[in-house]
């Protein structure tokens, strides 16, 4: 039995709570909840501070994405049950969450932490949002490292 | 000619001041005839193209495709989501 897969690109804030209850079912026995926050100090690499993120998104090719990364962690992980993947968008401050990757199974060792890791991991490279970052330095948008690459040569 | 609406998101929006705008190409125009034209249009844009990514009717798109009738082409940096 396939479980539900809820792909969503919202300005609400992201709840928990009801996205547990949301996707639990009588043979829900594990799940892994990933969620991504506004940073405000960064440490490592470059030290910089955030006062905050400024988050758009091309939705139409988002939710696209979403749903074919959903698809792909179902072929990776065949007992991951349930599948959640909601990108907050909107000007959000430090501490406030804009991600949330939920993955359900029977059992934790079902693949729910590997696959709720590989969801963050793609969205990161294949979904196409973008974030604006404000600092007491100025403005800057945000660019990630992953270049598609044409499977079709 | 094909007729063709063509997106800009993030960091290229910025520097075209433009969110669409519609364009006739020739019918045999792949995805690499688009950049250049493009390029002449706004130079502005020119020291982005190494990293730019584009797609068409919501998948990526690569240099050698030609483009469809009616596509909606998008142009953006590096997606940074999450």
């Amino acid at each position: 039995m396939t479980g539900q897969t809820i792909i969503r690109i919202t300005e609400q804030a992201l709840e928990i709570d009801p996205m547990i209850k949301k996707l639990t079912d009588q043979s829900t026995g594990a799940m892994a909840i990933f969620t991504g926050l506004v940073r405000g100090v960064t440490q490592q690499k470059e030290p910089h501070e955030t006062t905050e993120l400024q988050y758009e998104a091309y939705r139409e090719m988002a939710e696209k994405m979403m749903y074919r990364i959903a698809d792909e962690i179902r072929a990776q992980w065949p007992l991951v049950r349930s599948i959640a993947i909601i990108q907050r968008i909107g000007i959000f401050t430090p501490g406030i969450p804009t991600v949330l990757i939920v993955c359900t199974g029977e059992h934790r060792d079902s693949g729910i932490f590997e696959a709720a890791k590989y969801g963050i991991e793609r969205l990161k490279q294949v979904v196409p949002i973008w974030k604006k970052e404000i600092s007491p330095d100025g403005s800057k948008w945000v660019e990630g490292d992953y270049r598609p690459e044409n499977m079709h040569l | 000619m094909k007729q063709i609406n063509v997106l800009f998101f993030a960091s290229l929006r910025d520097l075209t001041s433009e969110r669409m705008i519609e364009l006739s190409i020739s019918d045999s125009m792949k995805i690499a005839g688009l950049k250049e034209t493009l390029i002449k249009r706004y130079p502005q844009i020119a020291p982005m193209m190494d990293t730019l990514i584009i797609s068409m009717n919501h998948e990526f798109a690569f240099d050698e495709m030609e483009i469809m009738d009616h596509a909606e082409i998008a142009l953006f940096p590096p997606v940074s989501g999450g």
